[in-house]
């Protein structure tokens, strides 16, 4: 019923042990040519203990290097799945741009899968296996690698992958002692024992898989804390000349001060593009203001103060605290900012004037000269609907037109009305003289000469970028790829020997490359003038 | 791990339990890709001077129905549906619910004129700079949300609405 498991060196294994965790001798029944199994020096994995209980359960599933695997083939093919149509969209993009197989596709739920319940499932899945696994796995190692013995069971030594036996002439403890200086030489840690021998390189090597999981651990949650609010933010924004526009969902505003465009020379365009204006370069003189007081409160214009200036070229985005605003695009449509007209008394001819008048939230009372103006309404975009009455036909200064109620010389003292349109083509269009019949032989407002005229020609297309969570994924992947470095570039080598009534017995194990172990082995044998073939040594079983 | 090992499980398992379970739950509870507020989702809160200068939040009108319709003097049909409004305002004014008009970011002159052709007496709200159009993510007008007593979108409709439409929005409205 209960085994027993004391080694006959006299150590206390735990059950399931398969190489006494002190002097190594096989405590199990192997099969007589067989190498050694080495992994964690034999010692016995917890997770593989009987009778599990429920706990168990769920730790040994995750702990399964199988199931990891199934768990990654399972997330790459639904990763894959997400790439064949563009994510993100709404439901007429998908049908409308692919007809049934996108409808079928936006349905399923396919068109927005990253974010998805599952798809995310997944990734906890993957990261609790991360944990699990190498929990399980480096706590023996760990315990494997801290104790070692310097004088293993001759069972343990004539069983490794690469084994010498062979004769010794001299003082046995001298020549291990000599043996030992030239395996310092090769970078190796020694222990002597009188006539026993460890000789140990690169053990950091063994820990590079664990810290590689760390990096992936790392990554995981950065990714994970990209859900969290305002951590990740991608808004488009439009900017006029000289506007100053809100960064969404941040303190931050950005003022265009100035955008211009640089087309290329015609003769620099291949023929078939003759003829259009390619842009070269367009840029954004860009000032980035942090709001200090009365931010957000509506009806109150916010306190700004100024943290940044740049010009933001394609590609080159103004970077501040991790906000980065990219050039992507412009619209080249002007829209009348705002115009200085004169008013002239037609009796006498005199002019006077100018006055500001703004597109945006004019002024409503204007005294200019004798006159004084009433502004009653204004139009944006001016048109006359079906009725015959003014409307606009949106909120951009297209076709502006105001309502003037003016008093001054000659006029009615309770004021008569006037129509006015800045831009030359509306007043035509809209026979702004057959309008103010009554008043044109008394007044006119004109505008003189286009310096009176200010336009803002462009509207420069932003995008707003925030991810916080980068710098953390950058560390992860970095941490993941040093315990790469370390894994792959350095292996951990082992010798262990011992002299027995002048028999050299020597035994080594390494982790990957035995081809450079046995090499390893068979100079510093040939040091002591033992001279051995490289292949002789190797003892069979699998060698990596 | 020895005699930790039943503790450090029970640990690992009640962090992954956590963090698992926000970020699942996260996902399974998130807003749609566009991020636009939804039919059942919550209303996006905002605050919003009247005409007389007086602040309105969206929360303040928890425990009330709310109508929000958003519009625009260019938006013609959004004009058409300014008296059907206006009538239904004053049938259901016993009742507790509110009408609340967002103009969308027009001037002064505009707005005023406006409200003073129409004689309407139910709160218009000033949005300035679109950012409440941007918040409900507009993109036609008018759009009207339809939002119960507990803050969550009943209905969304772009479009001019018929008094027949929005009275029988309302009256579902009211009996939730």
């Amino acid at each position: 019923m209960f085994q027993n498991t004391k080694c006959e060196c006299g150590h206390q294994n735990p059950p399931d042990t398969l190489l006494c965790e002190s002097c190594g001798k096989p405590q199990t029944e192997i099969a007589a040519d067989a190498p050694l199994e080495m992994r964690y020096d034999g010692m016995a994995r917890r997770s593989q203990k009987r009778n599990p209980n429920p706990i168990d359960l769920v730790w040994n599933f995750f702990s399964s290097v199988k199931i990891a695997i199934i768990l990654i083939i399972i997330t790459l093919v639904g990763a894959a799945i997400g790439t064949i149509y563009p994510q993100g969209n709404r439901a007429d993009y998908y049908k409308q741009t692919y007809g049934w197989s996108g409808e079928l596709y936006h349905r399923l739920g396919l068109s927005s899968m990253y974010d998805s319940w599952w798809f995310v499932g997944l990734l906890v899945m993957i990261g609790t296996s991360l944990v699990v696994c190498s929990l399980d796995r480096v706590l023996p190692l760990y315990r494997a690698l801290s104790k070692q013995q310097i004088r293993k069971h001759l069972m343990f030594i004539t069983r490794q992958k690469t084994v010498y036996t062979g004769p010794v002439e001299d003082n046995a403890e001298q020549w291990v002692q000599e043996l030992a200086s030239h395996l310092k030489r090769r970078r190796y840690r020694v222990h002597t024992d009188g006539t026993a021998l460890l000789a140990e390189k690169n053990r950091f090597s063994r820990w590079g898989p664990y810290i590689n999981h760390i990096g992936l651990i790392i990554l995981l949650l950065a990714l994970l804390a990209r859900t969290i609010p305002d951590w990740k933010v991608e808004e488009t924004i439009a900017v006029r000349d000289g506007e100053t526009v809100q960064v969404p969902q941040t303190d931050y505003y950005v003022k265009n001060e100035k955008f211009t465009v640089e087309y290329y020379d015609q003769n620099d365009l291949p023929d078939r593009l003759k003829q259009q204006e390619r842009p070269k370069l367009y840029k954004t003189e860009a000032v980035l203001y942090k709001c200090v007081a009365t931010c957000g409160e509506p009806g109150i214009d916010p306190v700004l103060e100024p943290v940044k200036n740049y010009d933001i070229t394609v590609n080159h985005p103004l970077v501040y605290k991790g906000v980065k605003l990219y050039q992507i695009g412009y619209d080249d449509t002007p829209l009348l900012k705002a115009v200085k007209p004169v008013i002239e008394d037609k009796r006498n001819g005199q002019v006077y004037g100018p006055f500001d008048l703004t597109m945006k939230d004019p002024q409503t009372e204007y005294t200019v000269g004798p006159y004084s103006l009433s502004l009653k309404a204004q139009y944006m975009e001016f048109a006359l609907n079906d009725e015959g009455n003014p409307v606009t036909l949106s909120r951009d200064p297209k076709a502006p037109a105001f309502i003037f109620v003016v008093k001054g010389p000659g006029i009615d003292d309770a004021g008569e009305p006037y129509m006015y349109f800045p831009l030359q083509k509306d007043k035509q269009r809209f026979s702004q003289d057959l309008i103010n019949r009554d008043l044109v032989s008394k007044m006119e407002i004109r505008v003189d000469g286009m310096e009176n005229v200010s336009f803002t020609s462009y509207s420069s297309y932003l995008l707003i970028r925030v991810d916080r969570a980068l710098t953390y994924v950058w560390v992860g992947l970095g941490i993941c790829m040093l315990g790469l470095l370390m894994g792959a570039y350095w292996h951990h080598r082992r010798i262990w020997l011992r002299v027995d009534n002048g028999v050299l017995s020597l035994g080594a194990h390494t982790n990957k490359n035995y081809f450079g172990m046995r090499s390893d082995v068979a100079w510093a044998l040939q040091q002591m003038n033992i001279e051995v073939e490289k292949d002789k040594l190797d003892n069979g079983g699998y060698n990596s | 791990m020895g005699k930790y090992r039943k503790p450090i499980q029970i640990v690992i398992m009640l962090g992954v339990l956590l963090l698992g379970g926000y970020a699942i739950g996260k996902a399974l509870f998130a807003s749609s890709e566009t991020d636009r507020p939804e039919v059942g989702g919550a209303a996006p809160n905002f605050t919003l001077l009247d005409l007389k200068g007086q602040q309105h939040q969206l929360s303040e009108y928890k425990g009330k129905a709310v109508v929000l319709n958003f519009w625009g003097s260019f938006c013609p049909p959004c004009v058409k549906e300014m008296p059907e409004f206006e009538r239904q305002y004053v049938k259901w004014k016993d009742k507790p619910f509110e009408i609340l008009a967002v103009n969308l970011s027009e001037g002064d002159l505009t707005v005023n004129n406006f409200v003073k052709d129409f004689q309407l007496s139910y709160p218009i709200l000033r949005d300035a700079n679109r950012v409440i159009e941007r918040r409900y993510g507009l993109e036609q007008y008018p759009s009207t949300f339809f939002i119960k007593p507990d803050g969550t979108i009943m209905d969304i409709f772009v479009g001019g609405m018929t008094e027949q439409d929005i009275d029988r929005r309302i009256e579902r409205l009211l009996q939730t």
